[in-house]
């Protein structure tokens, strides 16, 4: 009864959300279809954090790497030399395709291991992603970028505009869907034991190792599928959307949604996009309260707003800041808890 | 031949600076099992203050000064890292670590801008023996690095401050029993830590300009050398940081200069490859 009042609320605001773009100002579009980007990255991330217990620095690598595969697989020859020119909805599905191969060739030492290893090899993946498109000029156009990449045709029907943004936030309520129903059904069980107890979960005859590197590879093709209609968004690529900020940014979604909480993720998504882009134009202010902010203003608020986050998240709500103040909540409501539990 | 000896010169210094700071991280994770992701940082400090201080004062002291500030810092970092008792997992310690790195970029950027800073080496004359040229600055480096492995190897093994330091590593519970607080030790861990990686950092700056996003570069160099080691032995880290820093330079000389991260991390792989061989997950 509660999963179908769930899946029915769930079906509503996700109709509402591939609404939305067609009454937006034109202005706040690009902000929306960022939002359901990174929503898509964020439940894949959450996946991944909640249930395997490893972080991932570096699915801006596959978000960038994505949107590449579509930059060069899309674009015809006359406009970037090595472009393909292929059907731009087939170069959208080789996106993630080439992110999870890439995802299980690296995971597939590293999953094994205690979480920190993870952590660390994904970052040097940003980083080595970034060295690679600024030295294959050739196959990315470097720093000059990758100009006249097409935009995204399903059946002749050009997806511009307010109709991209409905088919990424499409995109990212059939990815919410499909996740929620992967946590409740006999894998997501699997899952949940690794999450509560490794040792546990491998004594009860679960392949811990096969079921993390599963998830990694999800989260990986996840970013990729987000980067390749990101491509789409920007028709324009280069390294400079894809700081390593970026990575970083989708571990603040996910520490403020709630590990392995996928609602949460989606609203993490919204919340963390949101606050970018304010970020984004308090830092190229004149002055703020009477100061003069410096020019490189922008970035010194969001990184130190987003580390600000995350110590703070980590440190008083473990598990998320939304479950955090959820349990609070619940606390409150009921004054005297009973001792025994 | 000359080429690939002078790029072995090279890789041994910058290799040494890596190593310097893969102890610190060696050093923090024994004592406390957090990984710290801010060591980078500790380095870029190092380098960034001694630029201020060192046109005002002797070089020595304007290092000393930049060292002790840095180890203040760190064992501020040490506190907030440690967290909550009974509730802050590895795991939330390294996001709280790397909140902390970008906290302390984000201050950096603001008070030293957006470019590389460097100052003069210890001496401009440098050495040069049959055709390869030896900066007095990289024997400095190596040298100070070799000369701080052994003696933090040896303050581990006979000093009091050092006995409680291993003792929180095998078992807090245990050092916890026997009176010993298991925060102030992983501070004094974290300032020793810091301390190091700052001198390492500072040490380098001559030779290779520091930006205030260079902390992630070192951090991943650092953890990559360290990692030689499962983040366990100081004389692995060491080996580790000459091991990266050589194969860095020939990438750099020989390929393009842009791989050398990349070399880190399939060093990495294929060294954790190897290992998880060997070692149980978990």
């Amino acid at each position: 009864m509660r999963t179908a009042a769930n899946l029915g609320a769930t079906l509503a605001a996700g109709a509402v959300a591939v609404y939305l773009p067609f009454t937006l100002d034109p202005g706040n579009l690009a902000l929306y279809t960022l939002m359901g980007l990174s929503a898509i990255v964020a439940i894949g991330l959450s996946l991944l954090m909640g249930f395997a217990g490893q972080i991932s620095l570096g699915q801006g690598a596959f978000y960038a790497l994505g949107a590449y595969v579509v930059g060069i697989l899309a674009t015809p020859p006359d406009l970037f030399p090595k472009g393909r020119g292929l059907d731009p909805l087939l170069a959208l599905g080789a996106a993630p395709l080439a992110c999870a191969l890439v995802g299980a060739v690296v995971g597939v030492p590293l999953l094994r291991l205690r979480g920190h290893y993870l952590a660390f090899a994904t970052l040097a993946l940003h980083l080595i992603m970034l060295a690679l498109v600024f030295t294959w000029e050739s196959w990315t156009g470097g720093q000059i970028g990758l100009i006249g990449i097409p935009p995204l045709e399903v059946a002749g029907h050009e997806i511009t505009g307010e109709r991209h943004a409905a088919v990424v936030w499409t995109i990212a309520v059939v990815t919410l869907l499909i996740a929620l129903s992967l946590v409740a059904s006999r894998a997501g069980r699997a899952l949940r034991a690794i999450a509560s107890s490794e040792a546990s979960a491998a004594a009860a005859g679960i392949n811990v190792a096969s079921y993390k590197l599963r998830l990694f590879v999800l989260s990986a093709g996840l970013a990729g599928l987000a980067g390749g209609l990101y491509a789409y968004l920007l028709q324009y690529l280069s390294p400079d959307a894809f700081p390593l900020i970026v990575s970083i940014t989708f571990v603040v979604m996910v520490a403020v949604g709630g590990m392995g909480s996928l609602y949460g993720a989606v609203l993490g998504a919204i919340a963390i996009t949101w606050l970018q882009d304010r970020l984004q134009h308090l830092g190229t202010r004149q002055e703020l309260l009477g100061f003069d902010l410096p020019v490189q203003a922008p970035q010194v608020f969001s990184i130190g707003v987003f580390g600000a986050i995350l110590i703070v998240v980590m440190l008083f709500f473990p598990r998320g800041l939304l479950p955090g103040l959820q349990e609070l909540g619940r606390r409150a409501r009921r004054p005297a808890p009973a001792s025994s539990s | 031949m000359r080429e690939f000896i002078q790029l072995v010169v090279i890789g041994i210094s910058t290799g040494s600076a890596f190593a310097l700071v893969g102890i610190g991280m060696v050093l923090i994770h024994r004592t406390s099992g957090i990984v710290n992701f801010a060591q980078g940082v500790f380095a870029v400090l190092g380098g960034l203050l001694m630029v201020s201080f060192v046109d005002d004062m002797p070089t020595g002291l304007a290092g000393l000064i930049s060292v002790l500030i840095v180890a203040v810092i760190g064992a501020a970092m040490g506190f907030i890292a440690v967290g909550i008792r009974g509730r802050t997992t590895p795991l939330a310690s390294l996001i709280i670590t790397l909140g902390l790195a970008l906290v302390a970029s984000s201050l950096e950027l603001l008070k030293f801008g957006d470019r590389p800073h460097t100052y003069e080496a210890i001496s401009e004359h440098a050495w040069n023996i049959q055709g390869v040229v030896v900066q007095p600055q990289y024997a400095l480096v190596v040298g100070v690095t070799v000369a701080v492995a052994l003696l933090l190897t040896l303050a581990l093994r006979r000093t009091i401050v050092g006995h409680a330091l291993v003792a929180c590593a095998d078992s807090a519970r245990a050092a916890e029993l026997v009176g010993l607080n298991v925060r102030t030790v992983a501070m004094i861990a974290f300032a020793v830590s810091a301390g190091l990686s700052a001198l390492g950092g500072l040490l380098l700056t001559p030779v290779v300009p520091v930006n205030y996003d260079s902390d992630v570069a070192i951090a991943v160099n650092a953890f990559a050398a360290a990692a030689f080691g499962g983040l366990g032995s100081i004389g692995l880290a060491l080996v580790g940081g000459l091991v990266l820093g050589i194969s860095e330079q020939l990438v750099v000389g020989y390929i393009d200069p842009q791989y050398n991260l990349a070399i880190a991390l399939v060093i990495m792989l294929v060294l954790i490859g190897w290992r998880s061989r060997h070692e149980v997950a978990t």
